[in-house]
């Protein structure tokens, strides 16, 4: 079994309003084929026993799924590696002696709880303002109704890969949740369910966008390169698309 | 902190939110999750939901009920199972207008796979019934459901845990919760409570369930006096990740994978000489831990390896990317060159809180409990008997998730508010005053270890008397060790150590109540495997078993099972 040394630098803050710092520790010998969190939990497991409090951060599922687990690790949301998640990272990607500097996912509209852990729920509020369908659900049971062409199927699911971990908007230099909503509205749009509500979907959830804090899309792609489950800007230009779309329309309304 | 509500919904799974979308405006209707909501474990879900569209080829209602019973090998409740496949095409047909882009068919219509134990024709031949959203199904029904409770402007209390049931003179009268953030204690007054916590896998090493499935729900409600029925049944899959137990999914030996022990030989042609590594799920599980039981795991050790070098690169890219990503991401390995070490998970559990088909929680005698509702994973009503079949678990969530959410709001109107006593709060302030200011030295961590080796020594898919009593033992002197456990964190937010030594309890308590069913159930069924009593005995056992708190222990009663047309037959595929 091969093991490494790490030096960690972890911004630790104690609540919502305190202020934060980086502080160092360094790890004993570690598995490099123990996972990041993995490492995390020892870490905690030694500051408890010292007195100290531990490392605090969210996760969940540990599988990639549940999109709960997040933080910034040498400058990458995720880390290092693609089309990850943090939870499914390992220290197979580090080497010997390397430093890793690991904070939370920062934005404005991402109000930092603790340590690691920081609020998003902003993305609720987007939901709110129309990431749904409003229909009566006590129709008749034909599960025919809807003919859909498995092309548009098969793009409104790749737009619900989204888990919602909240990376794009830490990755983007102007914090813009443009991804998400992209995922969210591009979902709904491309299926008959969504059309009754597309307009009023797409130009309500934009205008919370901005209201949450969340910046502009200024065409970066840094979004596009974290996402663990490879959501593309195709979302971002169908968003953009309908948009205008929508507000074309209201005009004319 | 107080609270007053009409309903309260722990669980904000697919079972919970989908009871949750019957609530009525203006009721005020609250919804606790331990987790943040659209992280709760139904996401996990990837092989899909079954429903008889028959938009593939012909398939009828009836036929799913048959593969049902026939499924949880005869434990079934059939009246149970007629409603799940009655009301399926129905549910899907919700789910398609709420906005679940499902796979679809070239004409359009959505499109069904195959998936084990679904069948035509009452058994003849497999039959595609699996309505899927890519390999996200429960994922993307999750985050549909859960913008639907955003929209209806639950009030969600995200991150906080169940941590007390208060009933009173048999009724539900409320509940306490730990916020997470804060450490803080909140009682809930409310006529209504509807559990849909989840499974409980957290009990065995390795399991494919999520770090929040620990059972508390489940465990909190047979404190307050509800029996738990068919604990005994847990269903393991052949092919976790060894030491991890993420799944690789049947499909890795659907493409043509095998399975080899530690001398490299091909074991399964031993155990099922037909279709080999395609098995049944139980049958290939206990098929790998019989040669690791007798020395042929990897290098003695206790797993196999599953091999899918001979597929080649190619076509490991093209069918099986998603597993091939998996095992590089969590194991580094390369299946093309690569043996992937594997070992049973596990997976469901089918035992749970016993329920009516409206979801109302009975007790031991039958009776309902007023304004007491369980649904999901940690609910037994039972649809899926001594076994689960693939697919119909997202199905239950939503067909008995209605129903139950449709019945609490009838109870509405008609159950009135109990007083809650002004020290609801003092049984749980007790036991986390005692947690942390333990003189003991044991660690949460090193004694949860202890018992998910147990578990996974004498609880997995292979047991026996012996076995059976041992475990028990074991498990009985670490519950005790429990008033030992001290909590070094003394935070009172985000104190993930107390959580988890409270967490631990129900864990405990739970795995007594899985070998105490185990130990008196003498005969083999379903998931249930006794090796000193291989076969199934209708005469004796055709009955659930229903576990109940009394001061010397748990007691064991029993309760029939309901049959309205399929008569037991044995079950071969
Ligand atoms: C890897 C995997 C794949 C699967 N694939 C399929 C499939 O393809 N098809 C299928 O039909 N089934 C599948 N299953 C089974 C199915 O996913 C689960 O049985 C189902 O999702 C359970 O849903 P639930 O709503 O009952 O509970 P969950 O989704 O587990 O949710 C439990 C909820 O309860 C909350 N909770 C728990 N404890 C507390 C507490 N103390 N206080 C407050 N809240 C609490 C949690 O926060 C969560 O919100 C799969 C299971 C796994 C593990
Ligand atoms: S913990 Fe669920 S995605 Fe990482």
């Amino acid at each position: 079994m091969k093991t490494i040394s790490l030096n960690l630098r972890i911004w630790r803050q104690k609540g919502p309003g305190a202020t934060g710092e980086f502080r160092n520790y360094e790890t004993g010998p570690l598995s490099t084929d123990m996972s990041f969190l993995e490492m995390l939990d020892v870490l905690n497991e030694h500051l408890t026993l010292e007195g100290e409090e531990p490392v605090a951060f969210d996760h969940d599922c540990r599988e990639g799924i549940c999109g709960m687990c997040g933080a910034v690790v040498n400058g990458r949301p995720h880390g290092p590696q693609s089309r990850t998640t943090l939870c499914q990272l390992h220290l197979r990607q580090f080497h010997n002696g390397d430093t890793i500097v690991i904070e939370p996912f920062r934005a404005e509209a991402f109000k930092p709880l603790r340590d690691l852990m920081v609020d998003r729920s902003a993305f609720d509020g987007i939901i709110q303002n129309g990431g749904y369908v409003s229909v009566n659900t006590g129709g008749a049971p034909d599960a025919n109704a809807l003919p859909i062409p498995q092309r548009a199927a098969e793009q409104a699911l790749d737009a619900s890969e989204c888990i919602g971990c909240g990376a794009c908007v830490a990755a983007c230099p102007n914090a813009s949740a443009m991804l998400f909503v992209g995922a969210k509205v591009s979902h709904l749009a491309l299926l008959p369910q969504g059309q009754p509500e597309r307009n009023r979907r797409v130009i309500n959830m934009v205008r919370k966008m901005d209201e949450l804090g969340f910046g502009n899309c200024r065409n970066e792609r840094e979004c596009e390169r974290v996402c663990p489950k490879g959501v593309t800007i195709r979302n971002i230009a169908r968003l953009n698309r309908e948009f205008l779309r929508a507000a074309f329309l209201s005009e004319e309304e | 902190m107080t609270h007053r509500y009409d309903a309260v919904i722990v669980g904000t799974g697919l079972a919970g939110l989908r009871a949750a979308m019957e609530m009525p405006p203006g009721a005020r209707v609250a919804l606790l999750s331990k987790v943040y909501p659209t992280r709760s474990h139904s996401g996990a879900a990837q092989g899909g939901i079954a429903a008889a569209l028959g938009n593939e080829e012909p398939d009828m209602p009836e036929w799913h009920t048959y593969d049902t019973v026939k499924g949880g090998d005869y434990l079934t409740d059939q009246d149970a199972a007629e409603v799940l496949a009655a009301d399926g095409p129905r549910a899907i047909f919700e789910l398609e207008h709420l906005g679940v882009p499902f796979n679809r068919r070239p004409d359009g219509r959505i499109a069904q796979r195959a998936f084990g134990g679904h069948t035509r024709d009452f058994g003849a031949a497999p039959v595609k019934r699996a309505c899927h959203a890519a390999d996200r199904t429960g994922r993307v029904v999750l985050d549909t459901l859960y913008m639907e409770s955003v929209r209806r402007g639950f009030r969600v209390f995200p991150e906080f845990s169940l941590v007390d049931i208060l009933l009173r003179e048999g009724r539900v009268a409320g509940l306490v919760a730990m916020e997470f953030a804060t450490g803080e204690l909140h009682v809930f007054e409310t006529r209504l409570l509807l559990l849909a916590t989840g499974g409980f896998g957290r009990v065995y090493r390795t399991t494919s369930n999520c770090f929040a499935n620990t059972g508390d729900g489940v465990y909190l409600a047979y404190r307050a006096g509800v029996p738990l029925q068919d604990m005994e049944f847990v269903q393991f899959h052949p092919t976790g990740i060894h030491g991890l137990g993420v799944l690789i999914s049947e499909a890795a030996r659907g493409e043509g994978g095998f399975l080899r022990n530690g001398d490299g030989q091909r074991f399964m042609d031993r155990y099922a000489p037909t279709i080999r590594d395609l098995a049944a799920r139980d049958v290939v599980s206990r098929a790998i831990l019989t040669e690791i039981r007798e020395g042929r795991g990897i290098q003695g050790g206790d797993c196999v390896h599953l091999d899918l070098r001979h597929l080649g690169s190619e076509r490991i890219s093209e069918k099986l990317s998603e597993i091939a990503s998996f095992i590089r991401i969590y194991l580094g390995l390369d299946p093309s060159n690569d043996l992937i070490p594997v070992s049973p998970t596990c997976h469901y559990m089918m035992g749970g809180i016993p329920t009516n088909l409206d979801g109302q929680v009975r007790a031991a005698d039958g009776s309902i409990v007023p304004g007491f509702y369980a649904v999901g994973e940690c609910a037994c009503i039972s649809v899926h008997g001594a076994n689960r079949l693939g697919c119909n678990s997202l199905l239950d969530l939503v067909v008995f998730g209605r129903r139950a959410g449709q019945k609490m709001v009838k109870d509405l109107s008609l159950l009135d508010r109990t007083e809650l006593s002004s020290k609801s709060e003092s049984r749980i302030h007790g036991r986390m005053k005692r947690l942390v200011e333990s003189r003991g030295e044991v660690r949460v961590p090193d004694l949860r270890s202890r018992m998910q080796s147990v578990m996974n020594r004498y609880g997995l898919a292979f047991r026996s008397e012996p076995g059976l009593r041992q475990g028990l033992a074991e498990i009985r002197e670490l519950a005790e060790q429990c008033a030992f456990v001290k909590v070094e964190n003394r935070q009172r937010g985000y104190n993930a150590e107390l959580m988890e030594a409270l967490e631990l309890e129900s864990l405990l308590g739970l795995s007594e109540l899985i070998l105490v069913s185990a130990l008196q159930r003498t005969e083999s069924r379903g998931a249930h495997y006794r090796e000193d009593h291989p076969l199934r005995n209708d005469k004796d056992w055709l009955k659930h078993t229903l576990v109940r708190a009394r001061t010397e222990g748990p007691e064991v009663i029993h309760r029939p099972v309901v049959i309205t047309r399929f008569e037991p037959k044995e079950r071969v595929y």
